[in-house]
């Protein structure tokens, strides 16, 4: 091969990338709000019977991300498993994100606990070099979330994604442009950010084993034997900008996803339909909370042995009301519910979103029947929203509205759900995450 | 040639801020005589560019171009109430100074009762990790929260409890801060 020492590039920050990477987000949650749990083996997920999230002490007691529950016991007996809290997760969700664009605006919540943000240009305005800006963020977030954070600051996504990875927890990397190569020379090719199994055993074929040795490639053999996003990332290996950043703060969704999973599992038909039905209502209401409307769904199963059976549904217009995507998806559920099987999950996802401003009627639809379901709708939302989200649902929701989710040993409810305050009810809560456990 | 007269009258009235007396006419317009800035004049203010006071002065008129008024429409009168309310805050404004770093905890011992931190109250507490003599903080005392009042001199750093029967905390490590309180909420 070539010789490795030379740079990729001159230059060190053309564009200044960070990728903000919570450490074990949903486990150091727990852990940051009650000291009873530090520097113990912390798993999250107890609800769907696997581990979700893990706090480093789990990690390293061999515990895995997706272990059963009844695994994680025999690796680590005395692990502390915990029901998610998506809402608090959420809550500090929100926050890193705040915190972060206090520095600037350019941030994209790539997911609950990442986030990459730009930087560049801002060295003057804030009197501090890139890497001082990151190491306060950093600082911010540990103090005002009460967890740490790794950071990767480099000159474009892909980079930033290897700096992030490169020391965890509580990691700050910096990778100019001009020492790009000493990073890439250390990094397989399959753990470059967006190159999975397929393209690294290809690329093995052809003797590239380190990110260096696929940067180094040739531009016209990567045009001509890879495909356009993998190339792209060439492009980002080789110090270019390519990947932007998505700025928005999310409230657009392409496609809204419910799912739940239920113990025991169970094979009435009736309640498992119930259970899916009250997934579609679910994302039927968020996707009315963000004024959009479906032309197709998922709908889908899953058996206790993971095996999943699901269908796309299209839908004659676009829709937000499940009384018109229950009778669609009514004979489809039969289709595929198979009476032997014991299921665990069900799931819906609303696909095809537009924007629901005024909805094209089909050849065959009432106009004044629509508009009573409008009507209804507005007035179900109403209540919902003041009495709480289960306060109406559908007749076909019955079972799974008035059963709890998880019955024996999994139904813990949530502590922060147990001591309700004054004014709270079960389903609203006070929007400021609580500190928990003794306080004397 | 009107239009230049009038330019030059603007420029005036813009650079003194008055209006010039005849003399002083003649001389920006250059005439020789002070019946031609009289026929002038006369003529501006029949066409409104300008107008006379009672004692023969002249005033802008028409000079400067004035906003048209495109058409009228009714409105009442605004609401006083609304612009007062601008300097007003919410209960959220007025006892959270920093959002991110806003947390609530449930108290359980009496050990602040002295300081009116009953038993069952809610505290909001502040983020950080310094903290001033007299505040109370909130720290990490065996693996369970404690509220205290922060003491600390130049020698010691300690907690105090604020109930007699309690004695003050000397932490044996490094104290570390988790939170300071900001307020107390007891609902009735």
């Amino acid at each position: 091969m070539e010789n490795t020492d030379q740079p990729l590039i001159l230059s060190y920050y053309p564009r200044a990338i960070m990728h903000i990477d919570g450490d074990a987000f949903f486990a150091s949650c727990e852990q940051s709000r009650n000291p009873a749990l530090k520097g113990k083996p912390v798993i999250t997920g107890k609800e769907r019977g696997i581990a979700a999230s893990l706090s480093y002490e789990a990690k390293e007691k061999g515990v895995k991300r997706g272990m059963r529950l009844s695994e994680i016991k025999e690796t680590c007996p005395n692990v502390i498993m915990l029901p998610s809290d998506y809402e608090t997760y959420s809550l500090l969700s929100k926050r890193f994100f705040t915190i972060v664009r206090r520095y600037t605006p350019d941030v994209e919540e790539y997911s609950i606990d990442e986030c990459f943000a730009d930087l560049t240009g801002l060295q003057r305005p804030l009197n501090m070099t890139y890497l001082q800006i990151a190491e306060k963020i950093q600082k911010d977030l540990e103090i005002e979330l009460g967890f740490t954070f790794s950071i990767g600051l480099s000159l474009n996504k892909v980079m930033a994604k290897i700096g992030s990875k490169w020391k965890k927890p509580a990691g700050l990397t910096e990778i100019p442009g001009r020492f790009m190569h000493l990073y890439l020379q250390k990094k397989l090719i399959n753990e470059v950010w967006g190159i999975g199994y397929q393209t690294s055993a290809f690329l093995n074929k052809w003797g590239i084993k380190t990110a260096l040795d696929f940067a180094k490639k040739k531009e016209e053999w990567v045009k001509n034997n890879l495909i356009k996003p993998i190339y792209e990332i060439w492009q980002e290996l080789n110090g270019k900008y390519i990947f932007k950043l998505t700025v928005e703060e999310k409230h657009n969704y392409q496609s809204i996803q419910k799912m739940k999973t239920f113990t025991p599992p169970s094979n009435n038909k009736n309640f498992i339909f119930s259970q899916l039905s009250k997934n579609i209502e679910n994302a039927c209401m968020k996707a009315r909370r963000y004024k959009l409307a479906a032309k197709a769904i998922i709908i889908f199963l899953r058996t206790q042995n993971f095996m999943d059976t699901g269908y796309e549904i299209k839908l004659s217009r676009p829709t937000s009301f499940p009384n018109e995507i229950l009778p669609a998806v009514s004979p489809i559920f039969d289709k595929i519910f198979q009476r032997n099987c014991q299921y665990r999950s069900t799931g819906a996802i609303l696909l095809k979103l537009e924007e629901d401003k005024e909805i094209q009627l089909d050849l065959f639809t009432d106009p004044l029947k629509l508009e009573k379901l409008k009507k209804l709708y507005q007035s179900v939302d109403l209540i919902r929203e003041k009495y709480g989200k289960h306060t109406l649902h559908l007749g076909a929701s019955f079972f799974a509205n008035h059963n709890p989710q998880h019955i024996k040993e999994r139904s813990t409810p949530l502590e922060r759900h147990q001591h309700l305050l004054k004014g709270e009810t079960p389903r609203k809560h006070l929007n400021i995450p609580m500190f928990m456990g003794v306080v004397e | 040639m009107k239009k230049n007269h009038i330019q030059k009258i603007s420029r005036f009235y813009r650079n003194a801020g008055r209006m010039p007396i005849y003399s002083e006419l003649m001389e920006i317009f250059n005439f020789k005589s002070r019946n031609a800035v009289f026929k002038l004049i006369k003529k501006l203010v029949s066409e409104e560019y300008l107008r006379k006071d009672e004692k023969g002065k002249i005033t802008p008129g028409r000079l400067f171009n004035s906003v048209k008024i495109l058409g009228l429409v009714e409105a009442g009168f605004p609401s006083a109430a609304e612009e007062e309310l601008i300097d007003t805050i919410t209960l959220d404004e007025f006892l959270i100074k920093n959002k991110e770093a806003t947390y609530m905890l449930k108290v359980k011992g009496d050990s602040m009762i002295d300081a009116g931190i009953m038993p069952g109250d809610l505290l909001l507490v502040e983020r950080r990790s310094e903290a001033k003599d007299g505040e109370i903080v909130i720290t990490e005392i065996d693996n369970k929260w404690t509220v205290k009042y922060l003491r600390k001199n130049s020698k010691t750093i300690y907690l105090e409890p604020a109930n007699k029967r309690y004695k003050p905390i000397y932490p044996k490590e490094e104290l570390k801060i988790a939170a300071v309180v900001i307020a107390v909420i007891r609902k009735y």
